[in-house]
């Protein structure tokens, strides 16, 4: 599997550790990332105001990924709706295309893109993954956080059900882990006010923080690099204003996959989150050798002697570092 | 009150001209976005029924120069459930986009500290062709909340330069022209 790679700018600053953890997770199941030149920024939300502004500067990255005969994925949510966004507008106005085509001093061609997550879960295959894992999640609890624009609208991107989505789930469950009930998956983070509207900003996140805590999730999953900075970068400083203690991990869905696949800690950029997914990986062993402990006085109970051959290797070493 | 003479029929349409402002008129007011809206849920001075109403009845000024059209976070949730199709989201945008050149031309004040950080963010753009997070933020920082503001962020900034998240030197891209031809193109 071959794909054109879209990091976008956080990816490269404030969200090295998705970009680390991508290129590490899709290296070790064989897909090749091909990264496109010289792209430019797609405007984020504080563009995508401007539609003419932040159309055009998408189709630039698309013009140039068009150049490729590959599909395009994105890791980011924001980049992956401008881009989708403006193929769709550039599409169904005609005038909006002139108007790109003369800003970019070239006819538009499109591309297939798609989110990062959508090629993970629908083209690589939740059992070809499966197939793929060394270290199960069993026992542990991982929210899914889907977040806004992954979803909507659904004009834009129809990989999943806007309301309730279930592909982050499923991806959870195929890693061994439990996707509890999670009613906030798809509210609002409040990450674009946090520059202007810092308390409103917060209040979003804590929702969201406060509700994964009370599903009792050992952690949250997020699929961009916003929702990340709010809930995972910002949650210290929520923590402080509204005086809670929430200490909730708070990692990519590349990590988790990563985790898995039996990667180490520093390979998937997890020395780099905000709030340390230390615990969180303590518990994964910690599950792991419960389980262990529990199958092997199973099987002493039903006096097989020799219960300990039947699994070598085990992982109590802890995490690869 | 609202004053019928002061009113601007054609704002509508002025909206409907603009990308994204195109369904404006097919709102009945029915409130289904101010319900769906998280923003609402927080601040209930932020109500995006309302703003459409105002906008369809002409108060051009009173929308144009209000903060309350920066407070969308385009969640898009509105979007979702408008039985009408009007795509708010993208209306606000719109909005946001017509008060943008107001303000520039003098015409309007927008003390809104969100739109101050965007004008920073795609400036940043527009200079280097990538976002140089370090210097917008810190800049934004430092212009809006001053020193205190500034130290407030200091643990937080230097945690994240030692995680290597913060890269201390812009990336210019080779096509820095054609990104600026794309701002004085679209940016007017
Ligand atoms: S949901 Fe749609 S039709 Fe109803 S008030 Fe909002 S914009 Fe108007
Ligand atoms: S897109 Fe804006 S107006 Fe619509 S629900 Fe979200 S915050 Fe509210």
């Amino acid at each position: 599997m071959k794909f054109s790679y879209y990091p976008g700018c956080t990816l490269h600053g404030s969200a090295s550790e998705y970009d680390i953890s991508t290129r590490a997770v899709c290296r070790a199941l064989g897909i090749e990332l091909v990264e496109i030149e010289d792209w430019n920024c797609c405007g984020a939300l504080e563009g995508s105001s401007n539609k003419a502004l932040s159309t055009a500067l998408s189709a630039r990255n698309i013009v140039i990924a068009s150049k490729t005969s590959l599909q395009l994925v994105m890791p980011c949510s924001i980049c992956s709706h401008n881009l989708a966004r403006a193929d769709v507008s550039i599409r169904e106005d005609s005038r909006l295309r002139q108007s790109v085509e003369q800003a970019l001093g070239t006819s538009y061609t499109g591309v297939r893109m798609k989110h990062l997550l959508d090629v993970m879960v629908n083209e690589f295959g939740l059992e070809n993954l499966k197939g793929r894992v060394t270290r199960p999640l069993t026992g542990i609890k991982a929210a899914p956080y889907y977040g806004c624009l992954l979803v909507r609208p659904s004009k834009i991107c129809r990989f999943d059900n806007p309301k309730n989505p279930v592909t982050m789930d499923n991806l959870i469950r195929a890693l061994g882990a439990d996707s509890p009930q999670f009613r906030h998956k798809v509210k609002c983070c409040g990450g674009s006010l946090l520059m202007g509207k810092e308390d409103i900003a917060h209040n979003l996140s804590l929702n969201i923080l406060s509700e994964a805590k009370a599903a009792g999730a050992d952690c949250l999953v997020a699929a961009c690099p916003m929702c990340h900075t709010m809930l995972d970068g910002q949650q210290g400083m929520i923590e402080k204003h509204h005086d809670v203690k929430l200490d909730m991990p708070v990692v990519y869905f590349t990590q988790l996959i990563g985790i898995a696949l039996g990667l180490g800690e520093k390979e998937l950029g997890l020395d780099r989150n905000m709030v340390s997914a230390s615990r969180l990986l303590d518990s994964i062993c910690k599950k792991q050798q419960d389980e262990k402990m529990q199958e092997k006085r199973e099987k002493q109970d039903t006096g097989n002697t020799d219960g300990d051959m039947g699994h070598p290797g085990g992982h109590a070493g802890g995490m690869g570092k | 009150m609202i004053k019928t003479e002061e009113l601007d029929p054609n704002f509508k349409y002025e909206i409907a001209s603009m990308p994204g402002g195109e369904r404006i008129k097919y709102c009945f007011n029915c409130t289904g976005c101010t319900v769906s809206c998280p923003v609402n849920e927080i601040d209930r001075e932020f109500n995006p029924r309302k703003i459409l109403r105002q906008s369809l009845l002409g108060m051009r000024k009173e929308v144009l120069s209000s903060e309350l059209i920066w407070l969308c976070s385009s969640c898009y949730a509105c979007y979702e459930h408008c039985p009408q199709d009007v795509r708010i989201t993208e209306i606000m945008g719109a909005l946001r986009t017509i008060a943008e050149k107001e303000a520039h031309r003098g015409n309007i004040a927008v003390p809104c500290d969100k739109r101050k950080f965007d004008s920073a963010f795609t400036g940043s753009i527009k200079k280097h062709g990538r976002v140089y997070e370090a210097m917008t933020i810190a800049g934004f920082i430092f212009r809006t909340k001053g020193i205190g503001g500034m130290l407030a962020y200091t643990p937080m900034g230097l945690a994240m330069l030692r995680k290597g998240k913060l890269p201390l030197l812009p990336h210019g891209i080779k096509g820095k022209k054609q990104v600026k031809a794309i701002f004085e193109m679209m940016h007017r």
